[in-house]
């Protein structure tokens, strides 16, 4: 193997002189790194597969409009299909690529720093946070519709740390995390419930469709905060990826070369929840994304580590499609998207756990 | 499970002390409400008829009430202590395994696919679907290689209740007419239950607690490990089949009656051993009288809480047993098996 790397010199001397199998160098101007082939390749098929999915998405629908038109109306060019695919159906589709980005980044870093599928947002109680706070705040009233992603902000957040403080006890062992983070589920759930039947009659029918996950009428309004999160929260983990590769090895390893593991752990589960609630604020609890996604993209680029950008295709491509088929399945009738990603999520979680083995207490690494 | 042994004579003012409890319980499900009804008021509407309105009260809607409470309570708390007797793990329980979400889905469909529209129809749909949920969770914790661990287990609960929840969300958004039906028994309550659903549901009840009463010797012995069970002459296997079947069907027959209700199975088996030691034949009729004096406090709790509006007792159950839970899992032998 060549050793002309001598950018990445100082990280890739301390863990093997040599190019692992499988990758290959990439120079951007004077840097260089070691890119996992199989994983740049399955992104480009992703990003293909996403592109197809985003076309037919807003092919299909009550009246079908011809691809060409609809690549004339992303173009910008005229086209008598302006109303249908570029104030219809572009907005929806807009918010759920947001969302399960966000979804698919979320769930990858909590599980990569809980080193465990199971413990994804949607699991641990932080989207049942950001939906009981949403809820409550919309059936008081307490403030206005602008500040509603705020508030599921604020509700994911303590969730979190709520699942946080009740699991610690002498250290954070991965079944109590999640024992207790289904607890705290439970619990959210139940509040839910509970400010359903406080409020007006109108806010709860409203609140009750927000609460299945929808990406019925949703717009560029929920999409806004989505993609502003997105922009600063993506670059942000991409580098501390990029900064924290040690992190994957076993953690006398990272500290040994120098890498602060508890205030990376502590910043990237905040990130993931943040990107949770954000997303959990435009869409309603569209659950299992947050954990689907990520497991998939590991699986198709088969690398050690869990593929950021890869999730974040997944996320987005599940939600899109997802939610195709909830427009069209029951055709007129429309189901939640939410409803589907559980019907699919929920038994995908079931074969994660059947094939568990359990060393520790049920935690799988 | 930790005390076995236990005087017999503080057993038996334990148990005396619960069915006075159940009573007290019983006096305030019926004396108190959006309309307060004095508890000497209370006993003359009972014994002495009278046509007054408060009288009408107690006897046409909260004494309905407080009979299914009892009766439902029961039925979890009873099925709850089976649960964790023949898994040999602290938090089973039907609300968190999902077999109370199966029992729903199941009269959820029967009310959308099958045109069954009377409880006598889809008790036996409620049967079926926490049986299938029962097994399928069972199954699911199961697989692996060291057995069914409670993060397992609930972890697949959380999962088969997050799937029967979309199915029957999914029906509820296609289908508008069985969600008018259902949309209220969807949320565990015990209000607005008439007496025929009392008539309906008790022999299975009734059924359902004999049968586990007649497993409680085996599963004392199941409870020292599959090994010494056999030692002792029983059979596991068999034990384990009757004692799902037991718990399901009292699941499926309060589900049927109430909705689904999460949590008094959970915590009340804990209390009863707390008090009366590990013997099932004391920790049953214990958790029997404690199951319904839940029901019927979170019943009154929530019906005080907002006044005029009511919260249903599954929301009330739920916030008063997820404190419990979270105790009950900080304790090191629920992770550390």
């Amino acid at each position: 193997m060549t050793r002309t790397e001598s950018a990445a010199a100082d990280t890739a001397s301390a863990r093997t002189a040599t190019r692992p199998a499988g990758y290959a160098v990439a120079r951007i101007g004077g840097a260089s790194f070691l890119v996992h082939r199989r994983a740049v390749a399955v992104a480009g098929l992703l990003t293909v597969l996403l592109a197809a999915a985003v076309v037919l998405y807003l092919c299909v629908g009550d009246s079908f409009v011809s691809p060409v038109q609809v690549i004339d109306v992303l173009l910008g060019r005229p086209s008598p299909d302006e109303l249908v695919v570029g104030t219809l159906r572009l907005p929806r589709l807009v918010v759920g690529l947001l969302a399960g980005a966000a979804f698919g980044v979320a769930g990858a870093l909590v599980q990569t720093v809980a080193r465990n599928p199971l413990a994804s947002p949607d699991v641990i109680g932080v989207t049942h946070g950001a939906g009981a706070a949403t809820v409550a705040a919309m059936s008081f009233g307490l403030v206005g519709h602008t500040t509603l992603p705020y508030v599921s902000v604020a509700g994911g957040l303590g969730a979190g740390l709520l699942v946080y403080a009740f699991a610690w006890r002498r250290g954070l062992h991965a079944s109590r995390f999640v024992l207790v983070g289904i607890g705290v589920s439970i619990a959210l759930g139940s509040l839910t419930q509970l400010f359903l039947t406080k409020g007006d009659y109108l806010v709860a029918q409203q609140a009750k469709v927000w609460l299945t996950g929808s990406l019925n009428s949703r717009g560029y309004d929920q999409a806004a905060p989505l993609a502003l999160v997105l922009l600063v929260a993506v670059p942000a983990v991409l580098w501390a990826a990029w900064a924290q590769r040690g992190a994957s090895f076993d953690d006398d390893t990272a500290v040994a070369l120098g890498i602060r593991l508890d205030r990376m752990r502590l910043g990237l589960t905040l990130i993931g929840v943040v990107l949770a609630s954000v997303a959990t604020g435009a869409t309603g609890p569209v659950d299992f994304v947050a954990l689907l996604a990520p497991q998939i993209a590991r699986r198709l680029t088969r690398t050690a580590q869990i593929p950021l950008l890869s999730s974040a295709l997944t996320g987005a491509l599940v939600v899109v499609v997802a939610d195709l088929l909830a427009r069209r399945l029951f055709s007129p009738v429309e189901l939640p998207v939410g409803v589907l990603t559980a019907a699919v999520g929920a038994p995908y979680l079931m074969w994660l756990i059947a094939r568990t083995r359990s060393r520790s207490g049920g935690s799988t690494s | 499970m930790t005390r076995t042994t236990r005087p017999t004579r503080s057993r038996i003012a334990w148990l005396a002390g619960c069915a006075v409890l159940l009573a007290l319980a019983v006096l305030l499900s019926l004396a108190v409400g959006s309309r307060q009804i004095a508890p000497t008021e209370v006993m003359r509407a009972l014994l002495h008829g009278g046509t007054s309105n408060d009288a009408e009260v107690v006897r046409s809607l909260r004494v309905p009430r407080t009979v299914i409470g009892i009766l439902a309570g029961a039925a979890l708390a009873v099925a709850g202590t089976v649960m964790q007797g023949i898994t040999r793990n602290p938090i089973a329980e039907p609300g968190i395994l999902g077999v109370s979400q199966g029992a729903s889905a199941g009269v959820v469909c029967a009310i959308a696919f099958c045109g069954v529209h009377t409880l006598t129809g889809y008790v036996w749909f409620a049967f079926a679907g926490a049986a299938l949920a029962c097994v399928a969770v069972y199954v699911v914790a199961a697989g692996g290689h060291r057995g069914a661990s409670p993060v397992k287990l609930a972890l697949s609960g959380a999962a088969m209740n997050a799937f029967l929840a979309s199915v029957v969300s999914g029906i509820a958004t296609t289908d508008a007419h069985a969600l008018d039906e259902f949309r209220f028994w969807q949320v565990g309550s015990i209000s607005g239950r008439g007496t025929d659903v009392i008539g309906e549901i008790w022999p299975f009840v009734l059924a359902g607690l004999l049968l586990a009463g007649l497993l409680a010797k085996g599963l004392d012995a199941l409870a020292l490990g599959d090994d010494a069970a056999r030692g002792l002459g029983h059979d596991a296997a068999r034990l384990r089949v009757l004692g799902a079947v037991g718990a399901t069907v009292l699941t499926g027959a309060a589900v049927a009656a109430v909705g689904p209700i999460a949590f008094t199975g959970l915590a009340v088996p804990h209390i009863a051993r707390a008090l009366v030691g590990s013997a099932h034949r004391w920790v049953l009729p214990v958790a029997a009288l404690l199951g319904p004096v839940m029901i019927l406090l979170s019943d009154v709790i929530g019906r005080v809480v907002f006044p005029p509006s009511e919260v249903p007792v599954a929301v009330m159950t739920a916030l008063l047993g997820v404190p419990f839970l979270i105790a009950l899992v900080r304790r090191r032998t629920v992770v550390a098996s």
